[in-house]
């Protein structure tokens, strides 16, 4: 479920204004840290890089029609994962090595010809699976400064941020029960003043 | 803007605020005034969560369908718990959501936006942005409501007192 349709679930975060003329330099900022897919030939098990908004394949960004109507920045932040799940290793890996034996007429590898005959068997694999993609929908409001996550999983807010924070060299913040009271105005203060308060114990009576 | 230190420092006024939340919506008939926005109706949903606070947490769970009712809840309360996440609905005019919210962080999940009116892509996506907002100032104003009562010492004295009584004599009720 997403931001288009159905229940949504989300973190919220703050992140200081741009400077004026933020279009181009935001477009180029997401062009260098793009998505690129996952060389199934390589070791690489997760590439993380930003995706438009409509669709998951394209990156490719126009200052011009860089923001939505409504005024927010919308992007998608896709995320790859292949691997060859280890049970699974495991067993090609194991019926290979039986094969290699038979032919071999030996009753079993060395080592070393295991360490081997894993990895060519976890290439091949690799070759024929499909890695698993995650979208994550990232909507900024850039004349709050306020931006939500469409995801609320820990992992995914620690990528997210880290990836923001490299891409467009802005410290991002997330809005928790203080934040949201300087959001709505409260002075910090007020808000330091909160430090003197302690728990309710609301199930003892009072003496 | 504020430094944000260890959530776990305040976590103890989300849960506050959602336990004065249970509390107010039950003593007003749902009805709970917010100074910005007029009366918002509050029911909790099918989902409580009832936490202790400190090093050792326990929770308590429950499920039914009027939860804030259930014995369990009730009892729980009345050994320090406090509630931690719950579902909310929420009414504002004519407008109905419901959510999921956690008391540590005012996270929202699975919040259930109104039938949108707008049938085209562009203009759905702006109404959905709407109505997130919409409840989103809702739930942020209620928390205001509370934590400007919560740090008055003078609000704070007798609504404690009459959140004790609730705690006690709607547990034994």
């Amino acid at each position: 479920m997403g931001i288009l349709s159905g229940p949504v679930s989300y973190l919220r975060f703050v992140v200081p204004s741009p400077a004026d003329g933020f279009e181009n330099a935001f477009c180029e900022a997401l062009a260098q840290h793009a998505f690129h897919e996952i060389d199934p030939a390589s070791d690489v098990e997760r590439a993380a890089g930003w995706v438009q908004f409509e669709d998951a394949f394209a990156s490719e960004w126009d200052p011009q029609t860089l923001l939505h109507a409504s005024g927010h920045l919308l992007l998608r932040l896709r995320v790859d994962t292949l691997k060859v799940p280890a049970g699974t290793l495991k067993a090609y890996t194991a019926r290979e090595a039986r094969d290699r034996c038979r032919e071999l007429q030996r009753d079993k590898l060395a080592k070393r010809e295991m360490d081997v005959l894993k990895l060519e068997v976890k290439q091949r694999l690799r070759k024929r699976s499909l890695p698993k993609m995650a979208l994550l929908e990232v909507v900024w409001n850039l004349g709050t400064g306020e931006l939500r996550l469409l995801s609320t999983s820990k992992a995914a807010a620690t990528l997210f941020t880290d990836v923001f924070e490299k891409t467009f060299g802005l410290q991002i913040r997330p809005v928790g029960l203080l934040t949201v009271l300087w959001l709505r105005g409260m002075s910090e203060p007020e808000i330091d003043g909160l430090s003197a308060l302690e728990p309710e114990r609301l199930h003892l009576l009072a003496r | 803007m504020p430094n944000q230190p260890s959530h776990d420092r305040f976590a103890f006024l989300g849960r506050e605020f959602l336990t004065w939340l249970w509390f107010e919506a039950e003593r007003n008939n749902g009805a709970v005034q917010v100074e910005s926005l007029g009366p918002v109706r509050v029911e909790f949903g099918q989902r409580l969560v009832l936490e202790s606070s400190g090093t050792v947490r326990e929770d308590s769970t429950d499920k039914s369908e009027a939860p804030s009712l259930a014995e369990d809840a009730r009892t729980a309360l009345r050994v320090g718990k406090k509630v931690a996440r719950a579902r909310l609905l929420l009414d504002l005019g004519e407008r109905h959501f419901e959510l999921g919210i956690d008391a540590e962080t005012l996270t929202l999940s699975g919040v259930k936006l109104p039938t949108l009116l707008a049938g085209e892509d562009d203009q759905r996506l702006e109404e959905r942005l709407r109505l997130i907002d919409e409840v989103e100032n809702i739930v942020d104003e209620l928390y205001m409501t509370f934590i400007r009562l919560r740090k008055d010492a003078e609000t704070w004295a007798p609504l404690r007192e009459a959140l004790r009584t609730w705690v006690l004599d709607g547990a034994q009720a």
